[in-house]
């Protein structure tokens, strides 16, 4: 397998399981609310690592595509 | 191996500025700097300045104009991804020359859409800090920033970067003032058939991972309103269905103004023919077709036997304050199918037709956007509260046409450093 496919795989996996785990396990609990604790986050801007997770998804494209640019030049 | 682009002159009007594109251009900058105004009045006074009220007590609504052009601005960006996302799909190749300004339309309309939020809230940077600190995921808003504003913006500007990059590469090679720019989007490509090889494979995946992303996002912003069970005209299941339907309408339709614009200004009559427009019309037509469908369900269900807060809205929407905008919106979108689908049966596309055609169900999109938001906060309320009433203020009205000037400026900008038609695949590069 090519670098660029491993580090482009490497970030999609890595922008996913930050997706998943910020959304089911650093966000505010899913589920009907039984106390206040369903309120807020368990941990603040779990919102915003979701969102770099989405962003990691999709900068592994760019990844893909650059990297054996890169690599060539250094060549 | 193929044409070289040898002229001297850039293509498709790319650095080339006349009287005409400076007179616009200060007729937009005098509009957005009166949005700006109208904002700063805004910012510095509070919200009295607009028409928005609390529900209820204030007998008003607190989601105005600016949240009505939230859902039509990211409405339209729905169609501008999803039909470049089908140009590389589908291999749609007629459809090629149109698949850019999908693109840049998708990703300006997403900014104006954002901004259109921070017009709304009175503290656009506690929102700004706050929504991603504390969002809840079952909060429907979370999927609205964080997929739609967020995620869909970040995902249209890398398909618009990485479709760039062989254009980017040839421009390179001119002598340019914005040559540094070219260089650096194309980030050294040369064309070659593995980066060719490699460039299709990687849209091809992106297109698939983008049109599943903006089908979750656009449902997400009908849940918004669609979800909220205390809020009687909103409550509904069809919501989500016909914010994607209408969403596909409105950007279908300014698709099909933007490139009759874009191919009597840059003379691209080759590049965008007859069959572009045809292909955009009858995709329309039967886009409109499922959308008055939805009308008419949602009229059937709301006079039939709704309960009396529904039929309060319903009431207001069809035969009361709001019925103008509702029958106008109505009358314009089946104006356009009868125009769309004569053409059709005809076999014979005219593309004055085509356009007035996209221009009538804009309006209509902005009609229903206004219907959707408005009547069910100051006729939807299930307290003893008396009808409300909704006037957008002058501010309002400015901030949104600065918006909209702002999103047309930006377009015409990225024209002029950028082909907005993408160069045949013939071209070569290296």
């Amino acid at each position: 397998m090519q670098t660029r496919t491993v580090v482009a795989l490497a970030v999609l996996t890595a922008g996913v399981a930050l997706g998943l785990v910020s959304y089911f396990f650093l966000a505010a609990p899913l589920g009907r609310p039984t106390d206040e604790s369903f309120s807020n986050p368990r941990v603040p801007f779990a919102a915003a690592l979701f969102i770099g997770g989405i962003v990691l998804v999709f900068a592994s494209a760019v990844c893909y595509e650059l990297i054996g640019v890169r690599r060539e030049d250094g060549a | 191996m193929a044409t070289r682009l040898e002229s001297k002159t850039l293509p498709y009007g790319v650095g080339h500025l006349t009287v005409a594109w400076y007179v616009v251009t200060a007729f937009l900058l005098a509009i957005l700097a009166l949005g700006l105004y109208a904002y700063s009045r805004q910012l510095g006074e509070g919200e009295i300045v607009t028409g928005m009220r609390d529900i209820g007590t204030m007998g008003g609504a607190p989601w105005g104009i600016y949240i009505a052009f939230v859902v039509y601005f990211v409405g339209v960006s729905f169609a501008g991804i999803t039909i470049a996302g089908m140009v590389r799909l589908l291999n749609l190749e007629h459809l090629r020359p149109i698949a850019r300004m999908a693109e840049l339309l998708t990703v300006i309309t997403l900014v104006l859409g954002a901004f259109s939020i921070l017009a709304d809230v009175g503290q656009p940077l506690r929102a700004l800090i706050n929504l991603p600190r504390y969002a809840r995921p079952m909060s429907p808003f979370f999927g609205t920033f964080t997929l739609v504003i967020a995620g869909y913006l970040f995902a249209s500007l890398v398909y618009l970067y990485l479709a760039g990059r062989r254009d980017a590469a040839i421009m390179a090679r001119q002598d340019t003032r914005f040559g540094w720019l070219y260089r650096l989007w194309a980030a050294g490509y040369t064309d070659t058939p593995e980066e060719r090889e490699r460039h299709r494979r990687t849209t091809f995946w992106l297109a698939l991972g983008i049109l599943p992303l903006l089908l979750t996002a656009h449902s997400t912003l009908g849940f918004v309103f669609g979800l909220q069970a205390g809020r009687p005209g909103w409550f509904s299941a069809l919501q989500a269905p016909a914010f994607v339907v209408l969403a596909g309408v409105s950007g279908t339709g300014l698709m099909i103004v933007i490139a009759a614009i874009l191919r009597r200004a840059l003379g691209a009559t080759r590049e965008l023919s007859i069959g572009v427009f045809r292909w955009l019309s009858n995709f329309l037509m039967v886009l409109t077709a499922a959308y008055l469908y939805f009308m008419v369900v949602e009229w059937l269900v709301s006079v039939y036997a709704a309960p009396s807060a529904e039929a309060r809205v319903a009431a207001a929407v069809f035969r009361g304050d709001y019925a103008w905008i509702y029958w106008l919106s109505a009358v314009a979108l089946v104006a356009s199918f009868v125009i769309l689908f004569v053409q059709y049966a005809a076999r014979n596309h005219n593309l004055a037709l085509a356009v007035i055609a996209g221009l009538l169900v804009n309006l209509a999109a902005i009609g229903k956007r206004y219907e959707i938001v408005i009547p069910s906060q100051t006729h939807g309320t299930l307290l003893p509260y008396g009808e409300g009433l909704y006037r957008p203020s002058w501010v309002e009205y400015s901030v949104i046409l600065g918006l909209i000037a702002l999103g047309v400026l930006l377009y015409m900008l990225f024209m002029k450093v950028f082909p907005i038609i993408e160069a045949p695949e013939s071209g070569e590069v290296a």
